[in-house]
């Protein structure tokens, strides 16, 4: 849009041309040439003053500047001789008007501008203009050489440009170097000189040619042919890249220059005129149509590889390349619709893939048995994943790794230990000296208590790795375990020998305490009372885990072995009744417990008695507020594990007084009803689904997941039916008249199953929450949806989550519950759409 | 991107033993102190195709690449740089030679009368 003039006023009073002068001079200042220049040329109407006048002659100069780099080279030319007309010599921007006159071929003005030039004029004053002079002798106008002074260094370094392109051309390139040399640093050939090298050294040293060349700078008229010929040093995609950058016209002379064939250039001229539009069926042809430049390996590959992306080239890659094998195309086919997370579909292809296979018989059976593992990786649950790694035995019987995996899966479904046994048992008759096979059934044989067996397969184990610790260990817990249990039934003669092989084994000062501690217990027992209790009060002392710890070791171990209480009580020293138990010591506490506990879980029972004997030393440690939240929240863990409510609630009871945290109100409210949710009051469900809120607000998912867990199960026992669900607990709220597609919660969805099976589902379920982290949950999951969720499908959809839980807990017994996953997320959807979810005291 | 037989410049057809020498020869051209990445690239492309599992895995299991610039660089990959004649010099200069040049900056130096 043309801007409109503005009115200037000329006003004839001295006030009011002062008025102007400064309107004129901040139109200056700010850039405003053109409205300046009206302004001063208004001023000198009516006076003929010298700085107006000299402020008139920049303000031309600016604007000429300014349009000449607009490319109005014309309009500058005339701008620049106005500002001459109005300044006093010496004249700035001389040479930058030699150039636009030079540009605009006035040969006359150019002419008469040469006239005036003197030679230090052109070698000192003016070397861009003496530069560009350079390049446009030497190439479009020689013809301006006989305008410019004859004394000049110019003219003579121009003789010595012409004696190197001379001796260029016959192939002479000492008297070329010669006669470069005559070229100093500051003559207006300098980047000729740079640009002449270069192609010198070419093509022997590339890299010192394009050292040199990127030396030229961007303003130099040179730069351009700088940048071609470098251009033309390079090879593969970096030389693509420049070419599409350039026009036609200089893409064929570095064709040229590198010799391209005609299909080359024709393919350049593809990608320049598709550059931003190579869709993959462009890309494809492209491949075939010049299948000669890329060769047919290279071509065969890129094509098989893009009919994933562009599956309606297949009829092309076979006219071009034969039609593939079947089971090729049934590979592509499946790992296509693997990259899009399409299972069901890549499952398929897989088997179609696998009947191909079948058909070369023993030559394709290593492959069948990989690709069944590999489709057991992403089946919806572990049993049909386990099925296909089964079956792959069949064709690949030597993988000792599918032994392991069905294994570790067995391992995990309680329901499913005969089975384990069984792979267990095939997998050590396959692989008898595998390490993590023995290891597996050192575990399976001390789980069911066989410490004869276990203890063989540990020296086996030994034998083949003899520093592996958990070997030693487990040969450890069952060499004392099998003490215990000849001293419990008085086969004395044995026991020392248990002993001594428990000691034999090399793993730490804590256990050969503990089997010190044992030997004490059979020497007080079979050989020599007061020696035995001398050596039990030894070995609970140099357990160094304080006197609590040490008692309560020297307790347990008498309870495991059947043995009175009171006998040992007496003649050994008890910790002080004020005993206070530091943080360290809590924490070893923690692992004896823990160690007794793992070693074998029916030990529960003796770990209570040992623990009540020491329980007033707990309490009173805990209550003095020194040991730290995280040290109190393992001890309450633990406790929760081997289900020591009272001790647990006193914890809670401790914590709260200083952590107002979800998890000690839970721990505290859990402890009261001895773990059993049905007992828990609506009152403090209430408030335990307020912390519900609280936990996942701090994303606490752990707690959150416990507390919810422990509502729910308070629910269904108060809701049998399953019509009421604490998430959509709202005393204000009538939900009489159910409908599962306008409310209710997505576990009604399992509501058809009987009640056994429901509870089997929720302890099950319960387990899977105690031991995993939610973010390991939903990663499992997942496996089973077709659209994957995250941690905050949790947090906002706690119902659909715990639901997707329960179908987890089926899948992991093996019950087929009828609902799917989908079901769930679908029905999770359909409930946030109808009724966002409310909580009391939210 | 490359495979791993062309990582390791070991032939497809290579055995378990020729696969070891060729990675042994590759690690000590690319030891992990000096040339961590390139040590990384070789470990993992010795781990993918190391055995004959490993090999069969990798030839069933990987995505073929469709890599078009792949191609467009074997279509320009012309060997060792041109030599520059004095004809090809010279339209390399009259390149140069574009409204552009003719702008020159202005000297600091001002002494036209």
């Amino acid at each position: 849009m043309k801007k409109k003039k503005t009115p200037i006023k000329a006003k004839p009073n001295t006030s009011g041309g002062i008025c102007d002068a400064a309107m004129a001079k901040a139109k200056l200042d700010a850039g405003q040439y053109k409205e300046a220049i009206e302004l001063y040329k208004q001023l000198l109407k009516q006076a003929d003053n010298k700085e107006w006048r000299s402020a008139l002659a920049l303000c031309y100069l600016k604007r000429a500047m300014s349009l000449a780099e607009k490319g109005m080279i014309k309009e500058a030319v005339v701008l620049w001789e106005n500002y001459q007309q109005n300044a006093e010599p010496p004249y700035q921007g001389y040479d930058s008007y030699i150039g636009w006159l030079l540009q605009i071929n006035n040969a006359a003005k150019v002419a008469a501008c040469f006239g005036r030039l003197s030679a230090q004029q052109l070698d000192e004053h003016y070397p861009n203009l003496a530069a560009l002079l350079g390049l446009l002798i030497v190439t479009e106008k020689p013809e301006l050489e006989a305008m410019l002074p004859t004394d000049s260094q110019f003219i003579t370094h121009l003789v010595s440009v012409r004696a190197a392109l001379a001796a260029y051309r016959n192939n002479e390139p000492e008297a070329v170097e010669q006669a470069l040399k005559q070229l100093p640093f500051r003559s207006a050939f300098r980047d000729f000189r740079t640009l002449l090298k270069a192609a010198l050294l070419l093509p022997g040293s590339v890299e010192q040619a394009q050292a040199l060349l990127t030396k030229i700078p961007v303003t130099s008229p040179y730069y351009q042919a700088g940048k071609l010929l470098l251009a033309a040093t390079y090879d593969g995609l970096a030389l693509i890249d420049e070419l599409l950058q350039c026009e036609q016209k200089t893409r064929q002379l570095i064709g040229t220059i590198k010799k391209f064939s005609k299909k080359q250039l024709e393919l350049l001229d593809m990608l320049v005129k598709q550059k931003d539009r190579l869709s993959d069926k462009i890309k494809f042809n492209c491949a075939l149509q010049y299948r000669e430049l890329f060769g047919e390996d290279l071509t065969k590959a890129y094509c098989l590889a893009a009919l994933a992306t562009y599956p309606a080239g297949q009829r092309d890659f076979n006219k071009h390349f034969g039609a593939m094998d079947e089971f090729e195309q049934c590979r592509l086919m499946a790992l296509n619709y693997e990259r899009n997370n399409d299972f069901h579909s890549s499952d398929y292809y897989w088997q179609q893939g696998i009947s191909q296979l079948k058909k070369q018989g023993e030559s394709g059976a290593f492959k069948i048995a990989l690709i069944m593992r590999h489709i057991a990786r992403h089946q919806p649950s572990p049993e049909e994943g386990v099925e296909w790694l089964v079956e792959s035995l069949d064709y690949d019987p030597d993988s000792r790794e599918t032994y392991l995996k069905i294994l570790r899966h067995y391992e995990q479904e309680q329901e499913e230990k005969g089975l384990y046994k069984q792979w267990l048992d095939r997998g050590m008759k396959a692989f008898p000296q595998d390490v993590d096979l023995l290891a597996q059934a050192i575990k399976a044989a001390t789980a069911n208590k066989a410490f004869k067996k276990a203890a063989q397969y540990a020296k086996t184990l030994l034998k083949i790795d003899p520093v592996n610790t958990f070997a030693k260990q487990v040969l450890f817990t069952s060499h004392l375990a099998h003490a215990r249990k000849l001293i419990k039934t008085k086969k004395f003669h044995l026991v020392e020998k248990e002993i001594q092989q428990a000691e034999k084994l090399t793993l730490g000062k804590r256990y050969q305490n503990q089997a010190q501690l044992l030997r004490g217990f059979f020497v007080m027992l079979a050989e020599d009372k007061k020696q035995g209790l001398q050596k039990i009060a030894e070995a609970a002392e140099k357990m160094n885990d304080g006197s609590a710890c040490g008692y309560f070791c020297v307790v347990v171990e008498a309870l495991l072995m059947g043995l009175s209480l009171s006998s040992v009580q007496k003649e050994l020293p008890q910790p002080p009744k004020k005993y206070q138990l530091s943080e360290q010591e809590i924490g070893r506490l923690v692992q004896i417990v823990q160690q007794y506990y793992g070693d074998d879980k029916s030990n529960a029972a003796v770990l209570h008695q040992a623990l009540e004997k020491i329980k007033v030393i707990i309490k009173q440690s805990i209550k003095q507020k020194t040991v730290s939240e995280q040290t109190l929240l393992t001890l309450a863990e633990c406790l929760d594990n081997i289900g020591h409510y009272e001790l647990l609630g006193h914890c809670a009871k401790i914590a709260l007084i200083q952590w107002k945290k979800p998890i000690w109100l839970f721990y505290k409210f859990y402890a009261e009803v001895d773990g059993c949710a049905y007992q828990c009051s609506s009152f403090n469900i209430e408030r335990l689904q307020f912390n519900y809120a609280r936990a996942r607000d701090d994303s606490d998912h752990r707690t959150a997941m416990r507390i919810k867990l422990f509502i729910d199960e308070y629910y269904e026992d108060q809701y049998p039916f399953g019509d009421e669900d604490f998430e959509d607990f709202d005393e204000d709220e009538e939900d009489d008249d159910f409908d599962p597609f306008t409310g209710g919660s997505p576990m009604d969805l399992f509501e058809h199953l009987p009640t056994a099976v429901f509870e089997k589902l929720q302890k099950k379920l319960q387990d899977i929450m105690k031991k995993s982290s939610p973010e390991r949950v939903i990663n499992t999951i997942n496996k089973s949806l077709s659209k994957p969720i995250d941690v905050s499908f949790f947090m906002f959809k706690p119902d659909a989550f715990v639901a997707l839980l329960m179908l987890q807990a089926a899948a992991e017994l093996g019950i087929d519950t009828g609902v799917t996953g989908d079901q769930i997320i679908e029905f999770g959807e359909i409930e946030e759409d109808s009724k966002p979810p409310s909580f009391p005291f939210f | 991107m490359k495979t791993p037989y062309q990582i390791l410049e070991a032939p497809e057809q290579a055995s378990d033993a020729e696969i070891k020498q060729a990675y042994l020869q590759k690690v000590k051209q690319f030891p992990p102190d000096h040339h961590h990445e390139q040590f990384q690239q070789v470990q993992q492309a010795y781990e993918a195709i190391k055995d004959l599992e490993s090999r069969t895995q990798y030839a069933l299991f990987t995505v073929p690449e469709a890599d078009f610039n792949g191609l467009l660089k074997q279509a320009f990959s012309s060997g060792p740089a041109p030599s520059i004649s004095v004809e090809h010099f010279e339209k390399l200069l009259c390149a140069s030679v574009d409204n552009k040049i003719f702008n020159i900056a202005a000297s600091e130096t001002v002494t036209a009368r």
